[in-house]
């Protein structure tokens, strides 16, 4: 298990914005999953979506990386920033645009 | 913990006035509004407005939720949550 947490640090560190998501973007498997792409969408912002239907490891995996008992879930930055109800929260307060954008031009000019 | 029969298996399913006591019981003195979205004891709409929410990220403030439901939460299949701060909110 501690090499599933591993791989969740690095992913999450990779990209700077990746979501952990029931089905692909294209195709979401789940109300709050398609929710949360749509928001990403609006916002338009590429991102890395990983798809925990497919790698099975990673739906408990992200839960037990984040002490967080849901999927879909947003890391922007390396950080996990929430699920569902807090992306679209921060997204009709703003705040979410202004969070993603920090940290891709942090990743632009690091 | 009522149970509902589906295609011959019988599954527990979460009343709402369970969840709404719980949350009651967790959060002493907040506004708790508990709706189930698909009337099956597994869809629920909660908001939260509670003091101890204040100075609290959304994250952290959920998280408060889902610990104050405990075992709930593995028979509820999709929880849509939405918490506030009474903070600053008396005026």
């Amino acid at each position: 298990m501690s090499s599933i947490l591993d791989d969740i640090r690095h992913e999450v560190g990779e990209s700077p914005v990746v979501v952990y998501m029931k089905g692909t973007p294209r195709f979401p498997m789940c109300g709050f999953s398609a929710a949360t792409v749509e928001v990403l969408n609006e916002i338009g912002v590429p991102f890395k979506a990983i798809d925990v239907l497919a790698e099975g490891d990673k739906r408990d995996g992200v839960k037990q990386y984040t002490n967080w008992p849901t999927i879909p879930q947003l890391f922007v930055g390396g950080q996990f920033v929430g699920g569902c109800d807090i992306v679209r929260e921060m997204h009709e307060r703003g705040e979410l645009a202004a969070l993603i954008r920090a940290a891709v031009d942090g990743e632009a000019s690091g | 913990m009522p149970q509902v029969e589906v295609a011959g298996i019988r599954l527990d399913v979460v009343a709402i006035d369970e969840l709404r006591q719980r949350l009651e019981g967790a959060f002493a003195g907040a506004d708790v509004a508990v709706a189930d979205t698909t009337g099956e004891g597994d869809h629920f709409d909660v908001r939260i407005r509670a003091a101890v929410f204040a100075d609290k990220s959304l994250v952290d403030q959920h998280r408060m939720v889902y610990d104050a439901l405990g075992e709930f939460m593995k028979d509820i299949h999709a929880l849509s949550l939405r918490t506030e701060s009474t903070k600053g909110e008396s005026g």
